[in-house]
């Protein structure tokens, strides 16, 4: 479903990534992990516009992405949850969810994707007046899936969900984020530094270190690879 | 001074000599009497712009009202006489003195603005003291004649007089400027204006040097607004408080170059005549031309060459082409630090810092020490708090609890200036340069700010420059230099206010293996010359080669310490940065 | 007998103050989409103003436009339909010049183009004071309805105090809330406003959700000018104005909108009725140059004690 070949990325002097290929089958669950600094958002961000690359392409169910505006992508059915979550503060848990709706395929079967939203996390029916600014990490993190959910979309991309949560509550979202994928087959490009918690629920993976994949392959040739670690650590000669 | 104030001063006195005469050459030619006010009143308009853009161009504090400044000039000048047969040659030192006063009066609450606040706050004064005017009835005051005693009171019969004092006035302003460019005044302003965190990280004293900059620049005003009221001989609180004068400064000096001494004049010998040519001549039926031309002006210089006109000229077609020379430095003591921690003990001590904000705990409970000498490297996964751990130790922020000693020296609760004169450098992760200006003064400010003389502030950062081993590149302008030579410079910076304790923050990020390497080696050079360096970074596999020991930080709390070998097998280290369950899976 | 007076005087006060503070309120609500909402710093919102009371001037009074709706409902109508109008003047001048120095462009930079903000704005508001000097002469003028000074009257309610109710500040009032709750109900409930409150609040976000930010910002600055155009042209019929009007009003609009607080409509619309307020009330006490020179020192105050206002959403300071 979406194709990234040879993408390179300086912004601001810096190097993001260089000649990165990966791919997301429809249907699949694939993730990317890599340390601090390896570029693993600045790949999310130039999948969704506000970023462009110097060279290489990026195509979605066989379209160039890299010709529509960034606005546009969300409509096409990519839905990005952002490093950091990015609620918006100001706004309640509804309407934040209703903003997620905005694209035309959410509006459609907003009553649908509401009630599974629901359903997957209960406490968003229950704070949905609130505003969204008072909400703990955890509770922000469900709004921020959710939200991207509500575009019933066809691609859901998740930036790094466990930042900055005590373990229990990532493991929750991992929890739910699999099971998101089993029950409604969605198609899931997940970034994350946890590299087991992510890995395991995955079908492929990819390992980016300063902005190159050094690994790729299903979970359980990964997960035993002890490079992975080294490359973590720093204890690779790369 | 700076280095190379001295040619450059006389260069630049030269030039501004030779177009002073230009211009009053240029005055004997000119016959009509309108003309004639027009050519004394650029002078006028252009020494306004020139003490604008002392506070607002250089020190980057927009003012929309200095308009208070030369009102309360042109009202000194004239109440005076009126009142007090005071002449204007005595009136307008008086109207500079009450200009600095009022510069005092109006700063002390309004420097704790920033930004539009400050601006639009700044706006409020003029138009009060308008409305104040225009209630004590002092609608219209003018000028009486003194034909018994005219010169004693500025009154001459030939009105090119009238120019060439207007000339000396702007003169005497342009010297000002000129030497404030090319001295440390200048420089800590330039700072203040890219970013005044940094500059107060490197020790520069914002609210003071604001401060002086205000006064020297409502003085400056308040004597072009007296010379104004002289000239005109009729003085309306909207002539001089109203808007369009506050717009007037605002206009000539963004036109024709900000922060450059040269801009304001350029804007006014292009802005005034036009503006006021086509008053004179279309004015019957487009009242207010004047204002739609400044109008345009403005917006067009911000959108095509938002630094005025004066840069824009310079960066095409005069770019300049040679490095200064290196000043030989090699007959100057270097200031040395006083001694530092007593041996054995650490010089850094850290104890339950704690920050929180609102109810994230950013850090927590962090305690850890540094050795003299030794490179310490804080990492953590993101989010974990590095880098709101610095903001605490360097003063930006404030603890909530906890305490830190540098040498002894409790470092919470200073200021970020004070904590930079204990002995504390500190970079930052964006590299905020001087980009016209060369890379030695762009380091030198980093010496202001530890209390040295200019002689011994120029030779730090020239030593600075060569531990970094940027001395090859002293005199280039800072836009030119790469990446990695950027971040050479930031580190010299922080060298040259001759600290005891760098904090790094994230030095290496984006740079290739080879500029890594090159960074690293510098890094590793200073340790072996005696430097005690913190640096948070993310590139594991150098932080690995550099750092004597390591503390990793977590949600904002300290997981391990210790040799960096141990510390990246600890069970613990491995599972916040990898998850739990790899860990687990690692050990079945 | 001067109990009678004082009580008088104070009454009257404070219907005045409720009706023009109203206005204020409505006023203040336009910048406060713009500055409180946005943050984008607009120097010429007076001017916006000024040109929302000319066009309603022209609609009524100059053109004959709407001369048809007699005298006694035509300044009304016509100050709404100053909205439109200057709905379209606002969205251009954001195309072609705030967007420049606004939105995604500056979002992240050190003072979030602010300093662009200013001196374009500050350009735009040369060239309309100015160029309205030329295009409608510096005469004042006004859009008089009879109804201005008819008033009804209240009492005696003590003694021999009356209260008066001006007729034409009062429809001016009514009309002021209907727009201001039109506008509140908009934002709150509709999609657009939802829209437009999201791309205020995290254009990045916003866009990862499919809205145009650029496009919100301009719809949301045109809204901004058209409510402060229906403000305008409501104050234009109890006052006489000319070109340079704006400028007494533009310390008044910041004043309310930041003491109502940063992001939040309803904030900027009791910060200008407070103002309103203090404005009347200092007219029983000063004369009127003063009154402004007072409002100014509100600001200042109100700036340096407590900048989140009194419903802020954010703390902005030094």
């Amino acid at each position: 479903m979406l194709e990234v070949k040879d993408l390179s990325v300086a912004y601001g002097g810096l190097r993001a990534l260089t000649g990165v290929t990966l791919s997301v089958p429809e249907g699949r669950f694939v993730t990317l992990v890599g340390p601090n600094g390896a570029g693993k958002s600045t790949l999310f961000k130039t999948i969704s516009g506000v970023v462009a690359p110097q060279s290489g392409t990026i195509t979605f169910r066989g379209e160039n992405l890299l010709a529509r505006r960034p606005a546009a992508r969300a409509h096409v059915g990519i839905a990005h949850v952002p490093e950091g979550r990015q609620v918006f503060k100001t706004l309640t848990v509804r309407e934040n969810l209703e903003m997620g709706a905005y694209p035309k395929a959410g509006r459609t079967q907003w009553a649908q994707t509401l009630e599974r939203i629901h359903t997957l996390f209960p406490i968003l029916a229950e704070r949905a007046g609130q505003l969204a600014g008072t909400l703990s990490g955890g509770e922000q993190q469900m709004l921020a899936i959710g939200r991207g959910l509500a575009c019933a979309p066809r691609l859901l991309m998740l930036d790094e969900p466990s930042m900055g949560l005590a373990p229990s509550v990532a493991d929750m979202i991992f929890e739910r984020i699999s099971q998101i994928h089993r029950e409604d087959g969605l198609t899931i490009l997940l970034v994350e530094q946890r590299v087991a918690e992510a890995l395991e629920r995955s079908d492929h993976g990819y390992v980016l270190e300063t902005g190159r994949i050094v690994l790729e392959g299903p979970y359980e040739t990964l997960l035993n690879d002890d490079r992975v670690r080294r490359s973590y650590l720093g204890l690779t000669e790369a | 001074m700076r280095q190379g104030a001295g040619p450059h001063l006389r260069r630049s006195l030269a030039v501004l000599a030779g177009l002073t005469v230009a211009y009053l050459v240029l005055t004997l030619f000119v016959k009509n009497s309108y003309y004639q006010l027009i050519l004394t009143l650029v002078p006028v308009w252009a020494l306004f712009g020139v003490s604008w853009n002392i506070l607002s161009g250089y020190g980057g504090q927009l003012s929309f009202g200095h308009a208070s400044f030369f009102g309360i000039g042109a009202y000194t000048v004239t109440l005076a006489v009126v009142y007090w047969r005071l002449s204007p040659w005595l009136g307008i030192p008086l109207g500079m003195v009450l200009g600095g006063l009022a510069a005092i009066a109006i700063g002390t609450p309004t420097f704790r603005l920033r930004g539009h606040y400050f601006a639009l706050s700044m706006l409020a004064y003029p138009l009060a003291i308008l409305y104040v005017l225009q209630y004590l009835g002092f609608q219209e005051v003018s000028i009486p004649m003194h034909r018994d005693h005219p010169v004693a009171f500025m009154e001459f019969s030939e009105p090119r007089v009238y120019t060439v004092i207007a000339m000396a006035l702007l003169a005497g302003g342009v010297a000002v400027s000129l030497i404030i460019e090319n001295s440390r005044f200048g420089l800590a302003l330039l700072a203040i204006r890219q970013n005044e965190l940094a500059a107060e990280a490197a020790g520069i004293n914002a609210r003071q040097w604001k401060m002086r900059s205000l006064i020297v620049s409502g003085m400056m005003a308040a004597a072009a607004g007296g010379f104004y009221a002289r000239v005109l001989l009729v003085v309306t609180p909207d002539s001089v408080f109203g808007m369009l004068t506050s717009a007037q400064a605002v206009v000539v000096t963004l036109f024709g170059g900000v922060a450059s001494v040269w801009g304001p004049l350029i804007g006014a010998a292009v802005l005034v005549p036009l503006a006021e040519t086509l008053q004179a001549e279309l004015g019957t039926y487009l009242p207010g031309i004047q204002g739609v031309v400044y109008g345009i002006a403005i917006i067009g210089i911000m959108l095509l060459s938002p630094d005025g006109l004066f840069w824009t000229i310079r960066d095409r077609w005069f770019r300049p082409s040679g490095t200064e020379p290196i000043p030989d430095v090699s007959g100057r003591p270097a200031p040395a630090r006083p001694a530092v921690a007593a041996p054995g003990t650490p010089l850094l001590q850290v104890e339950n810092l704690s920050r929180s904000f609102g109810g994230l705990k950013a850090v927590s409970e962090v305690s850890f020490s540094i050795a003299q000498g030794e490179i310490l490297g804080i990492i953590g996964p993101n989010g974990a708090g590095k880098t709101t751990l610095f903001n605490v130790l360097n003063g930006v922020l404030t603890a909530d609890a906890g305490s830190a000693m540098l040498a002894g020296q409790q470092m919470l609760g200073c200021k970020t200036f004070e904590v930079c004169r204990m002995g504390v450098g500190r970079t930052f992760q964006v590299v905020r340069s001087f980009p016209r200006l060369p890379v030695l003064d762009n380091v030198v400010v980093g010496a202001y700010g530890a209390g040295m003389s200019d002689r011994e502030a120029i030779a730090s950062a020239v030593r600075a420059l060569r531990q970094v081993g940027l001395d090859g590149q002293a005199g280039v302008a800072a836009g030119q230099l790469t990446n990695k030579q950027l971040r050479l410079m930031e580190l010299a910076r922080a060298l040259a206010g001759q600290p005891r304790l760098l904090l790094l923050d994230e030095t290496l990020a984006g740079l290739g293996r080879e500029e890594c390497d090159s960074v690293l080696a510098v890094l590793a050079q200073l340790r072996q010359q005696g430097m005690t360096i913190c640096i948070i970074e993310h590139t594991m596999h150098a932080m690995m080669r550099l750092a004597d020991r390591f503390v990793v930080l977590d949600h904002g709390r300290v997981l391990a310490t210790g040799l960096p070998r141990a510390v990246v097998e600890d069970a613990s280290v491995i599972e916040a940065y990898l998850g739990k369950k790899w860990l687990a899976r690692q050990s079945a | 007998m001067d109990l009678e007076i004082l009580i008088e005087n104070v009454l009257n006060a404070v219907t005045a103050g409720i009706t023009i503070g109203c206005i204020y309120g409505l006023m203040c609500i336009g910048l406060g989409l713009i500055f409180g909402i946005m943050r984008i710093v607009n120097f010429a919102q007076g001017e916006l103003l000024m040109l929302g009371m000319f066009a309603s001037f022209y609609l009524v009074t100059g053109g004959r436009v709407l001369s048809f709706l007699g005298p006694y409902w035509g300044p009304f109508i016509g100050a709404l339909c100053a909205a439109p109008l200057l709905f379209a003047g606002g969205a251009l001048i954001h195309k072609f010049l705030i967007s420049r120095v606004s939105g995604l462009r500056t979002a992240g930079t050190l003072d979030e183009g602010h300093f662009g903000q200013l001196i374009v704005t500050l350009g735009i508001s040369l060239i309309l004071q100015n160029g309205g000097q030329i295009l409608f002469g510096s005469t004042p003028v006004a859009v008089r309805t009879p109804l201005s000074s008819e008033a009804f009257l209240i009492g005696p309610v003590y003694g021999a105090a009356t209260v008066f109710l001006n007729k034409a500040k009062l429809i001016a009032f009514f009309v002021a809330i209907l727009v201001a709750i039109a506008l509140y109900l908009t934002l709150e409930y509709t999609r657009l406003g939802k829209a437009l409150r999201a791309a205020a609040d995290n254009p990045t976000a916003a866009t990862y959700m499919g809205i145009e930010v650029d496009s919100a910002y301009r719809i949301a600055f045109g809204l901004g000018a058209a409510i402060t155009a229906v403000a305008g042209g409501l104050i234009a019929t109890y006052i006489s104005f000319g070109p340079f009007v704006g400028f007494d009003y533009v310390i008044i609009m910041y004043s309310g909108v930041v003491l109502g607080g940063m992001g939040s409509i309803l904030g900027a619309f009791w910060g200008g009725l407070t103002v309103g307020f203090v404005q009347q009330f200092s007219a029983l006490i000063l004369p009127p140059q003063l009154q402004n020179a007072a409002i100014f020192v509100v600001f200042l105050m109100i700036v340096l004690l407590r900048p989140q206002g009194l419903f802020g959403r954010s703390a902005e300071r030094a």
